[in-house]
Protein backbone atom coordinates (compact mmCIF):
# COMPACT_ATOMS: atom_id res chain seq x y z
CA UNK A 1 0.00 0.00 0.00
CA UNK A 2 2.49 2.45 0.91
CA UNK A 3 4.77 1.58 -1.95
CA UNK A 4 2.22 2.02 -4.15
CA UNK A 5 1.73 5.55 -2.83
CA UNK A 6 5.39 6.38 -3.35
CA UNK A 7 5.42 5.23 -6.77
CA UNK A 8 2.41 7.42 -7.48
CA UNK A 9 4.01 10.23 -6.01
CA UNK A 10 7.33 9.82 -8.09
CA UNK A 11 4.70 9.71 -11.45
CA UNK A 12 3.27 13.07 -10.24
CA UNK A 13 6.65 14.54 -9.58
CA UNK A 14 8.57 13.64 -12.69
CA UNK A 15 5.54 14.91 -14.65
CA UNK A 16 5.94 17.96 -12.15
CA UNK A 17 9.45 18.42 -13.05
CA UNK A 18 8.94 18.26 -16.99
CA UNK A 19 6.11 21.00 -16.96
CA UNK A 20 8.21 23.34 -14.95
CA UNK A 21 11.71 22.92 -17.11
CA UNK A 22 9.57 22.91 -20.59
CA UNK A 23 8.37 26.09 -19.03
CA UNK A 24 11.21 27.89 -18.23
CA UNK A 25 13.08 27.24 -21.05
CA UNK A 26 10.43 28.72 -23.16
CA UNK A 27 10.18 31.83 -20.74
CA UNK A 28 14.20 32.22 -20.42
CA UNK A 29 15.89 30.49 -23.72
CA UNK A 30 14.76 33.66 -26.26
CA UNK A 31 15.97 36.08 -23.16
CA UNK A 32 18.92 34.26 -23.30
CA UNK A 33 19.29 34.06 -26.64
CA UNK A 34 18.72 38.32 -26.96
CA UNK A 35 21.35 38.84 -24.50
CA UNK A 36 24.32 36.65 -25.90
CA UNK A 37 23.17 37.88 -29.51
CA UNK A 38 23.11 41.69 -28.62
CA UNK A 39 27.06 41.65 -28.32
CA UNK A 40 27.33 39.47 -31.85
CA UNK A 41 27.67 42.10 -34.89
CA UNK A 42 25.10 41.59 -37.56
CA UNK A 43 26.53 39.35 -39.83
CA UNK A 44 27.29 36.41 -37.11
CA UNK A 45 23.78 36.43 -36.20
CA UNK A 46 22.69 35.72 -39.11
CA UNK A 47 25.35 33.22 -39.99
CA UNK A 48 25.16 31.53 -36.79
CA UNK A 49 21.93 31.74 -35.07
CA UNK A 50 22.42 30.08 -32.07
CA UNK A 51 26.63 30.89 -31.65
CA UNK A 52 27.82 31.96 -28.68
CA UNK A 53 29.39 35.58 -29.42
CA UNK A 54 33.20 35.40 -30.44
CA UNK A 55 34.15 38.50 -29.46
CA UNK A 56 32.29 41.17 -27.22
CA UNK A 57 30.80 44.06 -29.70
CA UNK A 58 30.09 46.41 -28.10
CA UNK A 59 29.56 48.83 -31.05
CA UNK A 60 25.78 47.79 -31.29
CA UNK A 61 25.53 49.48 -28.12
CA UNK A 62 26.89 52.08 -28.85
CA UNK A 63 25.73 53.01 -31.68
CA UNK A 64 22.14 51.63 -30.90
CA UNK A 65 22.52 54.33 -28.20
CA UNK A 66 23.22 57.20 -30.43
CA UNK A 67 21.10 56.43 -33.15
CA UNK A 68 17.92 55.69 -31.65
CA UNK A 69 18.63 58.44 -29.19
CA UNK A 70 18.03 56.13 -26.33
CA UNK A 71 19.24 59.00 -23.75
CA UNK A 72 16.23 61.38 -23.94
CA UNK A 73 14.61 58.12 -24.34
CA UNK A 74 15.62 56.60 -21.04
CA UNK A 75 15.54 60.20 -18.92
CA UNK A 76 11.47 60.50 -20.75
CA UNK A 77 10.59 57.46 -19.63
CA UNK A 78 12.15 58.08 -16.02
CA UNK A 79 10.22 61.28 -15.80
CA UNK A 80 6.46 60.26 -16.51
CA UNK A 81 7.10 57.04 -14.61
CA UNK A 82 8.39 58.46 -11.45
CA UNK A 83 6.00 61.53 -11.74
CA UNK A 84 2.84 59.72 -12.62
CA UNK A 85 4.09 57.00 -9.79
CA UNK A 86 4.16 59.52 -7.29
CA UNK A 87 0.99 61.15 -7.96
CA UNK A 88 -1.19 58.48 -8.07
CA UNK A 89 0.26 56.65 -5.11
CA UNK A 90 -0.01 59.62 -2.79
CA UNK A 91 -3.41 60.65 -4.41
CA UNK A 92 -4.59 57.24 -4.30
CA UNK A 93 -3.62 56.74 -0.58
CA UNK A 94 -5.41 60.08 0.39
CA UNK A 95 -8.44 59.08 -1.00
CA UNK A 96 -7.93 55.46 0.29
CA UNK A 97 -8.17 57.17 4.02
CA UNK A 98 -10.91 59.16 2.85
CA UNK A 99 -13.41 56.24 1.49
CA UNK A 100 -12.08 54.26 4.10
CA UNK A 101 -12.31 56.13 7.30
CA UNK A 102 -14.51 58.87 6.87
CA UNK A 103 -18.08 57.27 7.52
CA UNK A 104 -19.70 59.26 4.65
CA UNK A 105 -22.65 56.99 2.24
CA UNK A 106 -21.03 58.58 -0.47
CA UNK A 107 -18.19 56.76 0.01
CA UNK A 108 -18.93 53.90 -1.67
CA UNK A 109 -20.73 55.57 -4.54
CA UNK A 110 -17.19 57.07 -5.56
CA UNK A 111 -15.08 53.70 -4.56
CA UNK A 112 -17.74 51.73 -6.46
CA UNK A 113 -16.99 54.60 -9.68
CA UNK A 114 -13.18 53.63 -9.37
CA UNK A 115 -12.98 49.92 -9.03
CA UNK A 116 -15.64 49.80 -12.11
CA UNK A 117 -12.26 52.15 -13.86
CA UNK A 118 -10.26 48.83 -13.36
CA UNK A 119 -12.71 47.23 -16.26
CA UNK A 120 -12.56 50.45 -18.49
CA UNK A 121 -9.71 50.21 -21.61
CA UNK A 122 -7.89 52.71 -22.67
CA UNK A 123 -9.20 52.78 -25.89
CA UNK A 124 -12.67 53.63 -25.03
CA UNK A 125 -11.48 57.21 -24.13
CA UNK A 126 -8.57 57.36 -26.72
CA UNK A 127 -10.95 59.21 -29.10
CA UNK A 128 -11.75 61.76 -27.02
CA UNK A 129 -9.20 62.64 -25.09
CA UNK A 130 -7.45 63.43 -27.83
CA UNK A 131 -9.59 65.37 -28.66
CA UNK A 132 -9.75 67.65 -25.12
CA UNK A 133 -6.46 67.78 -25.21
CA UNK A 134 -6.02 68.94 -28.55
CA UNK A 135 -8.86 71.73 -27.79
CA UNK A 136 -6.92 72.49 -24.10
CA UNK A 137 -3.58 72.88 -26.27
CA UNK A 138 -1.99 69.81 -23.45
CA UNK A 139 -1.51 67.77 -26.61
CA UNK A 140 2.45 67.21 -27.18
CA UNK A 141 3.26 68.58 -23.86
CA UNK A 142 4.28 66.61 -20.62
CA UNK A 143 1.25 67.51 -18.63
CA UNK A 144 -1.07 65.95 -21.58
CA UNK A 145 0.86 62.29 -20.61
CA UNK A 146 0.88 62.15 -16.66
CA UNK A 147 -2.63 63.14 -16.73
CA UNK A 148 -3.66 59.96 -17.98
CA UNK A 149 -1.00 57.77 -16.52
CA UNK A 150 -2.46 59.27 -13.30
CA UNK A 151 -6.07 58.57 -14.20
CA UNK A 152 -5.78 55.29 -15.55
CA UNK A 153 -3.44 54.40 -12.33
CA UNK A 154 -5.76 55.56 -9.58
CA UNK A 155 -7.89 52.25 -9.42
CA UNK A 156 -6.03 49.92 -8.92
CA UNK A 157 -3.71 52.16 -6.07
CA UNK A 158 -7.07 53.26 -4.78
CA UNK A 159 -8.37 49.28 -4.80
CA UNK A 160 -4.86 48.78 -3.01
CA UNK A 161 -5.02 51.46 -0.55
CA UNK A 162 -8.70 51.40 0.63
CA UNK A 163 -8.72 47.41 1.36
CA UNK A 164 -5.33 48.17 3.74
CA UNK A 165 -6.33 51.07 5.44
CA UNK A 166 -9.57 49.64 6.17
CA UNK A 167 -7.77 47.29 7.76
CA UNK A 168 -6.71 49.37 10.46
CA UNK A 169 -7.98 50.10 13.59
CA UNK A 170 -10.15 52.59 14.34
CA UNK A 171 -8.88 53.16 17.94
CA UNK A 172 -5.31 54.26 16.26
CA UNK A 173 -6.62 57.44 14.67
CA UNK A 174 -9.87 57.93 17.15
CA UNK A 175 -6.74 58.69 20.06
CA UNK A 176 -5.23 61.35 17.34
CA UNK A 177 -8.51 62.94 17.11
CA UNK A 178 -9.14 63.13 20.77
CA UNK A 179 -5.70 65.32 21.23
CA UNK A 180 -7.14 67.48 18.85
CA UNK A 181 -4.49 66.48 15.61
CA UNK A 182 -6.14 67.89 12.43
CA UNK A 183 -7.54 64.84 9.80
CA UNK A 184 -4.26 65.73 7.67
CA UNK A 185 -2.02 65.12 10.47
CA UNK A 186 -3.35 62.15 11.21
CA UNK A 187 -3.19 61.52 7.40
CA UNK A 188 0.58 62.25 6.98
CA UNK A 189 1.80 61.25 10.42
CA UNK A 190 -0.41 57.82 11.19
CA UNK A 191 -2.23 56.74 8.27
CA UNK A 192 1.09 57.00 5.77
CA UNK A 193 3.40 55.42 7.97
CA UNK A 194 1.48 52.29 8.70
CA UNK A 195 0.56 52.02 4.93
CA UNK A 196 4.60 51.17 4.34
CA UNK A 197 3.91 47.84 2.66
CA UNK A 198 0.81 48.69 0.33
CA UNK A 199 2.73 51.68 -0.64
CA UNK A 200 5.68 49.45 -1.55
CA UNK A 201 3.64 47.67 -4.09
CA UNK A 202 1.35 50.67 -5.35
CA UNK A 203 4.69 52.07 -6.43
CA UNK A 204 6.29 49.01 -7.90
CA UNK A 205 2.73 48.16 -10.02
CA UNK A 206 2.02 52.01 -10.91
CA UNK A 207 5.64 52.40 -11.94
CA UNK A 208 5.93 49.18 -13.61
CA UNK A 209 2.86 50.06 -16.11
CA UNK A 210 3.86 53.91 -16.50
CA UNK A 211 7.32 52.30 -17.59
CA UNK A 212 5.70 50.06 -20.39
CA UNK A 213 3.02 51.98 -21.28
CA UNK A 214 2.72 52.46 -25.42
CA UNK A 215 -0.90 54.07 -26.31
CA UNK A 216 -1.01 57.55 -24.69
CA UNK A 217 2.56 58.70 -25.62
CA UNK A 218 2.14 57.27 -29.54
CA UNK A 219 -1.52 59.27 -29.58
CA UNK A 220 -0.98 61.85 -27.18
CA UNK A 221 2.36 63.38 -28.43
CA UNK A 222 4.43 63.67 -31.91
CA UNK A 223 7.85 65.65 -30.84
CA UNK A 224 10.46 63.44 -30.85
CA UNK A 225 11.77 64.93 -27.54
CA UNK A 226 8.91 63.72 -25.52
CA UNK A 227 8.61 60.22 -26.54
CA UNK A 228 9.38 56.84 -24.26
CA UNK A 229 11.30 54.33 -24.47
CA UNK A 230 8.67 51.98 -25.62
CA UNK A 231 7.52 54.28 -28.38
CA UNK A 232 11.14 55.00 -29.42
CA UNK A 233 11.77 51.64 -29.54
CA UNK A 234 9.06 50.56 -31.16
CA UNK A 235 10.26 53.56 -34.26
CA UNK A 236 13.92 52.37 -34.25
CA UNK A 237 13.80 48.43 -33.67
CA UNK A 238 10.56 47.72 -34.93
CA UNK A 239 11.43 49.69 -38.50
CA UNK A 240 14.33 51.91 -39.13
CA UNK A 241 16.79 49.56 -38.98
CA UNK A 242 17.39 45.94 -40.03
CA UNK A 243 20.57 45.42 -38.64
CA UNK A 244 19.97 42.50 -36.10
CA UNK A 245 22.61 43.75 -33.47
CA UNK A 246 21.58 47.26 -33.14
CA UNK A 247 17.98 46.16 -32.72
CA UNK A 248 19.28 43.66 -29.97
CA UNK A 249 21.00 45.96 -28.15
CA UNK A 250 17.78 48.63 -28.39
CA UNK A 251 15.53 45.83 -27.23
CA UNK A 252 18.32 45.03 -24.37
CA UNK A 253 18.72 48.39 -22.96
CA UNK A 254 15.11 48.71 -22.78
CA UNK A 255 14.62 45.37 -20.89
CA UNK A 256 17.57 45.70 -18.59
CA UNK A 257 16.11 48.17 -16.14
CA UNK A 258 13.28 46.65 -15.29
CA UNK A 259 14.52 42.95 -14.85
CA UNK A 260 16.93 44.64 -12.44
CA UNK A 261 14.60 46.33 -10.24
CA UNK A 262 12.49 43.06 -10.90
CA UNK A 263 14.73 40.68 -9.37
CA UNK A 264 15.34 43.81 -6.66
CA UNK A 265 11.78 44.05 -5.84
CA UNK A 266 10.33 40.32 -6.60
CA UNK A 267 8.83 39.42 -3.89
CA UNK A 268 6.92 42.93 -3.09
CA UNK A 269 6.01 42.57 -6.69
CA UNK A 270 4.77 39.46 -6.37
CA UNK A 271 2.86 39.90 -3.16
CA UNK A 272 1.16 42.91 -5.03
CA UNK A 273 -0.03 41.07 -7.60
CA UNK A 274 -1.68 38.55 -5.44
CA UNK A 275 -3.16 41.40 -2.94
CA UNK A 276 -4.98 42.34 -5.98
CA UNK A 277 -7.05 39.25 -6.61
CA UNK A 278 -6.91 38.58 -2.90
CA UNK A 279 -9.97 40.20 -1.42
CA UNK A 280 -12.95 39.74 -3.80
CA UNK B 1 -15.31 76.35 12.27
CA UNK B 2 -17.66 73.00 13.64
CA UNK B 3 -16.19 69.96 14.00
CA UNK B 4 -18.44 68.73 11.41
CA UNK B 5 -17.11 71.33 8.77
CA UNK B 6 -13.96 70.69 9.51
CA UNK B 7 -14.56 66.72 9.07
CA UNK B 8 -16.04 68.17 5.68
CA UNK B 9 -13.66 69.78 4.13
CA UNK B 10 -11.21 67.43 5.15
CA UNK B 11 -12.81 64.54 3.44
CA UNK B 12 -13.04 67.23 0.32
CA UNK B 13 -9.24 67.76 0.20
CA UNK B 14 -8.38 64.15 0.38
CA UNK B 15 -10.61 62.74 -1.98
CA UNK B 16 -10.86 65.38 -4.41
CA UNK B 17 -7.64 65.36 -6.31
CA UNK B 18 -8.20 61.88 -7.31
CA UNK B 19 -12.42 61.88 -8.03
CA UNK B 20 -11.48 65.66 -10.42
CA UNK B 21 -8.94 63.74 -12.40
CA UNK B 22 -10.35 60.35 -12.92
CA UNK B 23 -13.83 62.34 -13.94
CA UNK B 24 -12.17 64.52 -16.46
CA UNK B 25 -9.71 61.64 -17.58
CA UNK B 26 -12.22 58.55 -17.47
CA UNK B 27 -15.78 59.51 -16.68
CA UNK B 28 -16.01 62.47 -19.15
CA UNK B 29 -14.42 60.99 -21.99
CA UNK B 30 -16.70 57.99 -21.99
CA UNK B 31 -19.97 59.99 -21.68
CA UNK B 32 -18.19 62.54 -24.92
CA UNK B 33 -17.53 58.90 -26.80
CA UNK B 34 -20.83 57.93 -26.45
CA UNK B 35 -22.42 60.74 -28.11
CA UNK B 36 -19.76 60.86 -30.62
CA UNK B 37 -20.54 57.66 -31.68
CA UNK B 38 -23.80 58.37 -33.20
CA UNK B 39 -21.96 61.62 -35.60
CA UNK B 40 -20.02 61.40 -38.64
CA UNK B 41 -16.86 63.35 -37.47
CA UNK B 42 -13.27 64.43 -39.29
CA UNK B 43 -12.19 65.98 -35.94
CA UNK B 44 -12.44 69.24 -37.77
CA UNK B 45 -15.77 70.02 -38.77
CA UNK B 46 -18.70 69.72 -36.77
CA UNK B 47 -20.35 66.42 -36.11
CA UNK B 48 -22.72 65.48 -37.77
CA UNK B 49 -25.56 63.25 -36.28
CA UNK B 50 -26.47 59.99 -37.86
CA UNK B 51 -28.01 57.78 -35.72
CA UNK B 52 -26.62 54.24 -35.75
CA UNK B 53 -25.52 54.04 -38.78
CA UNK B 54 -21.81 54.04 -37.69
CA UNK B 55 -22.67 50.96 -35.86
CA UNK B 56 -24.04 49.42 -38.49
CA UNK B 57 -21.06 50.07 -40.24
CA UNK B 58 -19.35 48.20 -38.22
CA UNK B 59 -21.21 45.24 -37.26
CA UNK B 60 -21.64 44.36 -41.26
CA UNK B 61 -17.79 45.03 -41.93
CA UNK B 62 -15.69 42.39 -42.16
CA UNK B 63 -12.72 43.74 -40.82
CA UNK B 64 -14.35 43.87 -37.80
CA UNK B 65 -15.89 40.69 -37.63
CA UNK B 66 -12.63 39.08 -38.12
CA UNK B 67 -11.11 41.26 -35.36
CA UNK B 68 -13.93 40.29 -33.32
CA UNK B 69 -12.99 36.24 -33.79
CA UNK B 70 -9.25 37.00 -33.08
CA UNK B 71 -10.10 39.06 -29.83
CA UNK B 72 -12.50 35.84 -28.64
CA UNK B 73 -9.70 33.62 -29.84
CA UNK B 74 -7.75 35.83 -27.19
CA UNK B 75 -10.25 35.59 -24.37
CA UNK B 76 -10.43 31.99 -24.84
CA UNK B 77 -6.34 31.54 -24.97
CA UNK B 78 -6.21 33.59 -21.70
CA UNK B 79 -9.41 31.59 -19.80
CA UNK B 80 -8.97 28.07 -21.17
CA UNK B 81 -4.69 28.23 -21.60
CA UNK B 82 -3.41 31.06 -19.26
CA UNK B 83 -5.77 30.27 -16.10
CA UNK B 84 -5.31 26.47 -15.93
CA UNK B 85 -1.66 26.59 -17.19
CA UNK B 86 -1.10 29.19 -14.21
CA UNK B 87 -2.93 26.78 -11.98
CA UNK B 88 -0.95 23.81 -12.39
CA UNK B 89 2.62 26.09 -12.18
CA UNK B 90 1.26 27.43 -9.23
CA UNK B 91 0.27 23.81 -8.07
CA UNK B 92 3.32 22.35 -8.55
CA UNK B 93 5.44 25.15 -6.53
CA UNK B 94 3.01 25.25 -3.68
CA UNK B 95 2.51 21.10 -3.37
CA UNK B 96 6.63 21.26 -2.93
CA UNK B 97 6.38 18.66 -5.93
CA UNK B 98 9.52 19.70 -7.22
CA UNK B 99 12.81 21.00 -5.66
CA UNK B 100 13.80 24.88 -5.80
CA UNK B 101 10.32 26.22 -6.96
CA UNK B 102 11.24 29.70 -5.98
CA UNK B 103 13.80 29.74 -8.71
CA UNK B 104 11.16 28.60 -11.41
CA UNK B 105 8.53 30.95 -10.00
CA UNK B 106 10.89 34.13 -10.35
CA UNK B 107 11.90 32.71 -13.99
CA UNK B 108 8.34 32.22 -15.34
CA UNK B 109 7.30 35.39 -14.05
CA UNK B 110 10.19 37.18 -15.83
CA UNK B 111 8.17 38.36 -18.51
CA UNK B 112 5.66 40.58 -17.23
CA UNK B 113 7.97 42.80 -16.44
CA UNK B 114 9.23 43.38 -20.28
CA UNK B 115 7.13 45.87 -22.30
CA UNK B 116 5.12 44.31 -24.99
CA UNK B 117 6.86 46.20 -27.17
CA UNK B 118 10.48 44.76 -26.89
CA UNK B 119 8.11 41.18 -26.45
CA UNK B 120 6.96 41.87 -30.36
CA UNK B 121 9.94 42.99 -31.48
CA UNK B 122 11.84 40.23 -30.06
CA UNK B 123 9.20 37.06 -31.37
CA UNK B 124 9.28 38.61 -34.27
CA UNK B 125 13.20 38.01 -34.57
CA UNK B 126 12.70 34.43 -33.55
CA UNK B 127 10.15 33.94 -35.95
CA UNK B 128 12.45 35.64 -39.06
CA UNK B 129 14.02 33.24 -41.54
CA UNK B 130 17.66 34.76 -38.98
CA UNK B 131 15.85 33.53 -35.79
CA UNK B 132 16.04 31.03 -33.41
CA UNK B 133 12.54 29.12 -33.98
CA UNK B 134 13.34 29.28 -37.90
CA UNK B 135 16.96 27.58 -37.13
CA UNK B 136 15.88 24.88 -34.89
CA UNK B 137 13.34 23.78 -37.46
CA UNK B 138 15.52 23.68 -40.30
CA UNK B 139 17.28 21.28 -37.99
CA UNK B 140 14.22 19.14 -37.08
CA UNK B 141 12.67 18.83 -40.88
CA UNK B 142 15.97 18.73 -41.87
CA UNK B 143 15.34 21.78 -44.50
CA UNK B 144 17.79 24.28 -44.95
CA UNK B 145 14.90 26.98 -46.75
CA UNK B 146 11.93 26.31 -44.20
CA UNK B 147 10.52 29.63 -43.32
CA UNK B 148 7.60 30.40 -40.62
CA UNK B 149 4.39 31.02 -43.56
CA UNK B 150 1.73 30.62 -40.93
CA UNK B 151 1.11 34.92 -40.70
CA UNK B 152 -0.12 34.21 -44.34
CA UNK B 153 -2.88 32.04 -43.37
CA UNK B 154 -5.92 33.97 -42.68
CA UNK B 155 -7.36 31.25 -40.38
CA UNK B 156 -3.94 30.05 -38.73
CA UNK B 157 -1.91 33.61 -38.33
CA UNK B 158 -3.26 34.71 -35.23
CA UNK B 159 -1.38 30.98 -33.53
CA UNK B 160 2.31 32.85 -33.17
CA UNK B 161 0.77 36.06 -31.07
CA UNK B 162 -1.88 33.32 -28.74
CA UNK B 163 1.68 31.44 -28.09
CA UNK B 164 3.35 34.96 -27.21
CA UNK B 165 0.06 35.95 -25.25
CA UNK B 166 0.40 32.64 -23.25
CA UNK B 167 4.11 32.99 -22.82
CA UNK B 168 3.74 36.64 -21.50
CA UNK B 169 0.98 36.18 -18.79
CA UNK B 170 0.78 32.50 -17.62
CA UNK B 171 3.25 33.75 -14.99
CA UNK B 172 1.00 36.15 -13.65
CA UNK B 173 -1.41 34.01 -12.84
CA UNK B 174 0.78 31.41 -11.56
CA UNK B 175 1.79 34.30 -8.78
CA UNK B 176 -1.56 35.27 -7.99
CA UNK B 177 -2.71 31.33 -7.72
CA UNK B 178 0.12 30.90 -4.93
CA UNK B 179 -0.50 33.93 -3.07
CA UNK B 180 -4.32 32.19 -2.39
CA UNK B 181 -2.94 28.95 -2.33
CA UNK B 182 -0.51 29.92 0.45
CA UNK B 183 -3.50 30.88 2.56
CA UNK B 184 -5.16 27.39 2.69
CA UNK B 185 -4.63 26.28 6.57
CA UNK B 186 -1.97 23.67 5.49
CA UNK B 187 -3.78 21.58 8.58
CA UNK B 188 -6.70 20.66 6.36
CA UNK B 189 -4.23 19.11 3.74
CA UNK B 190 -2.41 16.90 6.57
CA UNK B 191 -5.82 15.65 7.58
CA UNK B 192 -6.78 14.51 3.89
CA UNK B 193 -3.03 12.83 3.35
CA UNK B 194 -3.66 10.90 6.93
CA UNK B 195 -7.06 9.77 6.12
CA UNK B 196 -5.01 8.33 2.97
CA UNK B 197 -6.31 11.15 -0.04
CA UNK B 198 -4.51 10.98 -3.29
CA UNK B 199 -2.91 14.03 -5.02
CA UNK B 200 -6.18 13.76 -7.03
CA UNK B 201 -8.27 13.61 -4.23
CA UNK B 202 -6.48 16.65 -2.64
CA UNK B 203 -6.84 18.69 -5.56
CA UNK B 204 -10.36 18.49 -6.56
CA UNK B 205 -12.00 18.14 -3.44
CA UNK B 206 -9.60 20.55 -0.75
CA UNK B 207 -7.59 22.75 -3.22
CA UNK B 208 -10.37 23.77 -5.93
CA UNK B 209 -13.47 24.30 -4.11
CA UNK B 210 -11.40 27.00 -2.10
CA UNK B 211 -9.89 28.48 -5.40
CA UNK B 212 -13.37 29.17 -7.33
CA UNK B 213 -13.44 32.99 -6.14
CA UNK B 214 -10.54 33.37 -7.18
CA UNK B 215 -10.06 31.05 -10.23
CA UNK B 216 -13.51 33.98 -11.42
CA UNK B 217 -11.07 36.95 -10.51
CA UNK B 218 -9.12 36.17 -12.22
CA UNK B 219 -11.49 35.54 -15.37
CA UNK B 220 -12.42 38.70 -15.04
CA UNK B 221 -8.87 40.15 -15.20
CA UNK B 222 -8.13 38.04 -18.64
CA UNK B 223 -11.37 39.33 -20.19
CA UNK B 224 -10.99 42.81 -19.58
CA UNK B 225 -7.08 42.24 -20.61
CA UNK B 226 -7.78 40.96 -23.78
CA UNK B 227 -10.14 43.00 -24.93
CA UNK B 228 -7.04 45.77 -24.21
CA UNK B 229 -4.63 43.69 -25.77
CA UNK B 230 -2.89 46.14 -28.53
CA UNK B 231 0.46 47.21 -27.56
CA UNK B 232 1.98 43.59 -28.26
CA UNK B 233 -0.28 42.97 -31.46
CA UNK B 234 0.29 46.43 -33.28
CA UNK B 235 3.94 45.95 -32.27
CA UNK B 236 4.49 42.81 -33.78
CA UNK B 237 2.03 42.71 -37.23
CA UNK B 238 0.44 46.05 -36.97
CA UNK B 239 -2.97 43.98 -37.14
CA UNK B 240 -1.85 42.47 -40.78
CA UNK B 241 -0.69 40.94 -43.37
CA UNK B 242 -4.03 42.02 -44.74
CA UNK B 243 -5.62 42.33 -41.51
CA UNK B 244 -5.43 38.49 -40.31
CA UNK B 245 -4.37 39.34 -37.03
CA UNK B 246 -6.54 42.63 -36.43
CA UNK B 247 -7.94 43.30 -33.16
CA UNK B 248 -10.72 45.06 -32.13
CA UNK B 249 -8.52 48.30 -30.89
CA UNK B 250 -6.42 48.14 -33.76
CA UNK B 251 -9.03 48.05 -35.84
CA UNK B 252 -10.48 51.65 -33.73
CA UNK B 253 -6.99 53.26 -33.51
CA UNK B 254 -6.12 52.78 -37.33
CA UNK B 255 -9.38 54.10 -38.10
CA UNK B 256 -9.38 57.41 -35.76
CA UNK B 257 -5.97 58.31 -35.67
CA UNK B 258 -4.91 57.12 -39.45
CA UNK B 259 -8.56 57.73 -40.79
CA UNK B 260 -9.58 60.41 -38.82
CA UNK B 261 -13.29 59.08 -38.29
CA UNK B 262 -14.04 59.93 -34.72
CA UNK B 263 -17.39 58.94 -34.71
CA UNK B 264 -16.36 56.04 -36.35
CA UNK B 265 -13.91 55.44 -33.57
CA UNK B 266 -15.83 56.37 -30.69
CA UNK B 267 -18.57 53.79 -31.91
CA UNK B 268 -16.05 50.96 -32.04
CA UNK B 269 -14.51 51.74 -28.36
CA UNK B 270 -18.28 51.29 -27.16
CA UNK B 271 -18.51 48.05 -29.10
CA UNK B 272 -15.54 47.50 -27.04
CA UNK B 273 -16.65 48.20 -24.17
CA UNK B 274 -20.10 46.36 -24.09
CA UNK B 275 -18.50 43.40 -25.35
CA UNK B 276 -16.00 43.76 -22.46
CA UNK B 277 -19.02 43.77 -19.71
CA UNK B 278 -20.90 41.17 -21.80
CA UNK B 279 -18.25 38.67 -21.56
CA UNK B 280 -17.78 39.59 -18.13
CA UNK B 281 -21.70 39.28 -17.19
CA UNK B 282 -21.38 35.57 -18.78
CA UNK B 283 -18.09 34.58 -16.33
CA UNK B 284 -20.25 35.54 -13.55
CA UNK B 285 -23.37 33.73 -14.56
CA UNK B 286 -21.48 30.68 -15.31
CA UNK B 287 -19.58 30.70 -11.37
CA UNK B 288 -22.67 31.09 -9.89
CA UNK B 289 -23.45 27.85 -11.37
CA UNK B 290 -19.89 26.51 -9.84
CA UNK B 291 -20.43 28.10 -6.69
CA UNK B 292 -24.19 26.30 -6.32
CA UNK B 293 -22.41 22.75 -7.59
CA UNK B 294 -19.52 23.13 -5.01
CA UNK B 295 -22.21 24.24 -1.98
CA UNK B 296 -24.70 21.00 -2.67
Amino acid sequence: MSSEIRQKNVGWNLAAYIIMIIFTVLTVGPLVWLLYSSVKPHFDIIRNVFGLPKTFYVQNYVQAWNLAHLGILMLNSIFYSTVATAITTLLALAAGYGFAKFKYKISGFFYFFFIMGLLITVHSVLVPLFVMETRLRIDDTRLGVILPYVAFGLPFSIYLATSYIRGIPDSLEAAAVIDGASYLRIFKDIIIPICTPVVATMLIFSFLANWNELIFVLTLTSKATLRSLPVGVLAFAGGKTRNYGLQFAVLVIATLPMIMFYVFSHNQLARGFAAGALKE
Amino acid sequence: MTEKSLKRVSYTVLTGPAILIYAFIIIFPIVFSLSLSFTEWSGLDTPKLVGLEQYVRILTDPVFLHGLRNILLVVAVSIFGQIPLGFVLAYIIYRRLIVGGRFFETMIFLPITISAVVVAILWNQIFSPAGIYTALMRMIRDDPRYVLGIFESKTFAMVPILFIILWMYTGMYMVIYIANLQRISPSVIEAAIIDGATEGQILGRVILPSMVNIIFTTAVFAISGSLKSFDLIYAMTGGGPAHYTEVIAIYMYVNTFKYYNYGFGSAVSVVIVILSLGLIGLIQIIFRRFERMYEA
